[in-house]
């Protein structure tokens, strides 16, 4: 069982002391190391990227009463092969009044960015990229920086439909970001730590955590994050800057073959991250029941993770413009700093017993009536805020019926009064 | 030859080359996505002298904030991209950039110059830790700064004081840029067309060889 | 890693970048452009304020408090000065500031 437990890093420590008896132990090894590894993140990103076209045609096929793919192989496994084969075959074409170089350089940097992510996910114990201790912040400020290339292949393609889409990346992607930092600091503020690897400690009960993930702790923190994670990755319901029915395709629709493949790649990369993202901050990462090691368990939680965003890109439909700000900015933002303040005073009122010392002024509580307090109000304040919005909407709806059964009236009184 | 002083001229480089592209270039666009890559270069350099936190603070806020500001500033005011970059200055600027950047290096250079009889530059700096090098820059630094920026003896004022700015910018931003209705901007017009008109009949009165031009042209 | 790095060569590097971004704001001929430079130029203070606080007292928090504040001005700087630059190309159709003398008589 520890075996299996600690493949990944067996393995990965084998590699590098093979490199070390190579090389000798200098600053070249390590170098070439971090490159190696490198290489393998990246690698497994691509090969994820992969399962996750063909796992997203099943699956909302399934949705919507179809089979999918399933010419290519058994169960149609090969497909995303094929679609890769297909891309490379494609003729690579660059419109006449292209500002080249922005239109070449766009697709690489969104790899770049959407890739750059993973240096700091932990995937299980010792096997992380570089264990930064501000990974949390580093996350979020490389995801606000690939709305730089976004911007790039809207200009740079020359195309009116590629500026609309670019147009609305900069309302989408920069004003959904708000949301997702205030959420992120319940948990850095229950953590006091920016370590993506202090995080999961938290959560598990070793190194002084309550064993508790977060997602009980802060639901609507939770709930938020995945919205906003959503919109920032462009997937459906919030897929207005690539809206095929609207603006063609958006930012991309002037890119073919290889470059196209590039931003299919960067989506798909980055909903990934996303979801581990998730997984990590809400649901404890890698740590699990010792029944599975804890890459399983990774595993595990990411699919499910993404299975529900399928699920929601198979069920709802896209969202207009005006829903998407009004959303964001007078029902996400506003419930996200209520959320704030009630997770500052109630995690300082009621001091959780595992990891703390002293109560510094507070009263010490079992992690579970903590957990208990802080979920309970965290969903109070969910519920409040989607009773006013129905309340709202229903206010709306039903002057607006008024309003027509009004006309409807004087219509009819026009018709009688003409007879 | 030292990895780190290879890693500084590298990045220190693309700092400057980007920087010099930005003022530069005559497409605002090009010139936006330098500044981008300028930015990128300073928060390497941050990386260079540890302060981690600055390092992502500057992609998130420069990268991530301003730069995708000023670059939709660019789009919107389309149009006005072309012709020169300069204005009708830019020689004096340049002598005058020139000779401050001649100074500073001289100033700051770490040999001392003999310039005219004087000697400048060769500063010595009090390096903390003396000839043992510098010290390691701890881990509690961020929680440290974290709490500075709460405790009343230290910067919570400012702090607060920032958050009011940056409050006030977001209002002000707001109701300078804001989209007015077209029916008001017209009114507006308006007032101001027969506030010109009423002064051009004012003037036509008291300075009556001047009015028959204007007429004229109307 | 910064072994061998004198701090004269940060300095250098934040008085160079300074007088770029100088030249950008007093030499172009567009308002956007123009703060580009300025940009250009907080950037230079801050490296020079990190780079003080790495080699003369990593031990305090004041240099960084003051990076943190020239982050904060800039970013509130820089909404400010575009939403004023797009509400005059509104007017008149320029972001030239040698059209702007609307207050010249």
């Amino acid at each position: 069982m520890d075996a299996l437990n600690n493949l990944l890093s067996t393995v990965g420590d084998a590699i590098a002391n093979l490199i070390y008896s190579l090389l000798g132990k200098n600053p070249g090894a390590d170098f070439a190391i971090a490159m190696l590894a490198a290489i393998l993140i990246c690698t497994a990103a691509a090969l994820g990227f992969m399962a996750l076209t063909w796992m997203e045609r099943k699956l909302v096929a399934r949705i919507q009463d179809r089979v999918g793919p399933n010419q290519a192989g058994p169960y149609g496994l090969l497909q995303p092969i094929a679609d890769g084969v297909k891309m490379f075959t494609k003729e690579d074409s660059t419109p006449r009044d292209a500002d080249r170089p922005v239109y070449n350089l766009a697709p690489l940097i969104i790899a770049i960015f959407a890739l750059a992510t993973y240096a700091v996910i932990p995937f299980a114990p010792r096997v992380v990229g570089t264990n930064l201790n501000i990974g949390v912040f580093y996350v979020v400020a490389i995801g606000s920086a690939s709305t730089i290339a976004i911007l790039m292949a809207g200009w740079g393609s020359n195309n009116k439909y590629s500026l609309l889409g670019a147009f609305r990346t900069v309302a989408q992607l920069v004003g959904y970001e708000v949301p997702m930092l205030l959420n992120i600091l319940p948990v850095v503020m229950l953590t006091g730590s920016m370590s993506l690897i202090d995080v999961i400690n938290k959560q598990t009960t070793q190194n002084g955590g309550a064993g508790i993930p977060f997602i009980l702790m802060l639901p609507l923190s939770a709930v938020v994050f995945i919205i906003s994670g959503i919109a920032e990755t462009g997937r459906s319901p919030f897929d207005l800057l690539e809206a095929e029915s609207e603006i063609v395709a958006g930012f991309h629709v002037e890119y073919s073959g290889m470059k196209f493949a590039l931003f299919f790649l960067g989506e798909y990369v980055n909903t990934l991250a996303i979801s581990l993202v998730f997984v990590t901050l809400f649901l404890g990462g890698y740590a699990g029941p010792e029944i599975l090691p804890g890459y399983v368990w990774l595993l595990l939680k990411v699919g499910v993770v993404l299975a529900f965003l399928m699920w929601l890109r198979g069920t709802l439909p896209r969202v207009r413009v005006d829903q998407l700000m009004n959303f964001n900015w007078k029902f996400l933002v506003p419930m996200s700093l209520i959320n704030i303040l009630a997770v500052a005073f109630l995690s300082k009122i009621f001091v959780t017993t595992a990891g703390a010392q002293t109560a510094n002024g507070g009263i010490l509580v079992h992690p579970i009536i903590q957990t208990i307090i802080l979920g309970g109000t965290g969903m109070f304040i969910l519920v409040m805020g989607l009773w006013l919005v129905a309340r709202r909407t229903r206010a709306l709806r039903l002057a607006e019926e008024q309003t027509l059964a009004e006309r409807r009236a004087q219509n009819m009184a026009t018709a009688a009064s003409l007879k | 030859m030292t990895f780190g002083q290879i890693l500084f001229i590298l990045f220190g480089l693309v700092t400057i080359i980007a920087a010099v592209m930005v003022v530069v270039r005559r497409n605002l666009f090009h010139a936006a996505l330098f500044l981008v890559l300028s930015f990128f270069g300073v928060a390497a350099l941050y990386v260079l002298l540890e302060a981690y936190f600055f390092a992502a603070a500057q992609v998130l806020v420069y990268v991530g904030a301003i730069s995708i500001l000023i670059i939709f500033a660019v789009m919107l005011t389309r149009g006005v991209m072309g012709g020169q970059s300069g204005n009708s200055q830019w020689r004096e600027a340049a002598v005058i950039c020139g000779i401050l950047l001649v100074g500073l290096v001289g100033l700051l250079s770490p040999v001392a110059i003999n310039f005219l009889g004087r000697n400048f530059g060769g500063l010595q700096w009090r390096i903390a830790g003396g000839a043992a090098g510098l010290p390691v820059v701890s881990e509690q630094i961020l929680a440290n700064l974290g709490m500075g920026f709460v405790d009343l003896n230290q910067y919570a004022l400012p702090f607060v004081l920032s958050g009011v700015l940056i409050l006030l910018a977001m209002v002000g931003a707001i109701w300078v840029a804001r989209e007015r209705h077209p029916a008001e901007v017209l009114a507006e017009r308006k007032q101001i067309a027969a506030e010109l008109a009423a002064d051009a009949a004012a003037e036509a009165i008291t300075t009556p060889e001047v009015a028959p031009t204007e007429q004229h042209a109307h | 890693m910064l072994n061998g790095i004198p701090l004269s060569w940060f300095l250098i590097l934040a008085a160079a970048l300074f007088c770029i971004g100088l030249y950008g704001a007093l030499a172009r001929k567009n308002a956007v452009a123009i703060l580009m430079g300025v940009e250009l130029m907080l950037n230079a203070v801050n490296i020079n304020l990190i780079a003080f606080w790495r080699y003369l007292n990593p031990s305090a928090t004041v240099g960084l408090a003051f990076a943190a504040f020239v982050f904060i001005v800039a970013a509130a700087e820089a909404s400010v000065g575009l939403a004023l630059i797009i509400s005059a190309y509104r007017n008149m159709r320029s972001v030239d500031p040698e059209q702007m003398d609307l207050l010249k008589m």
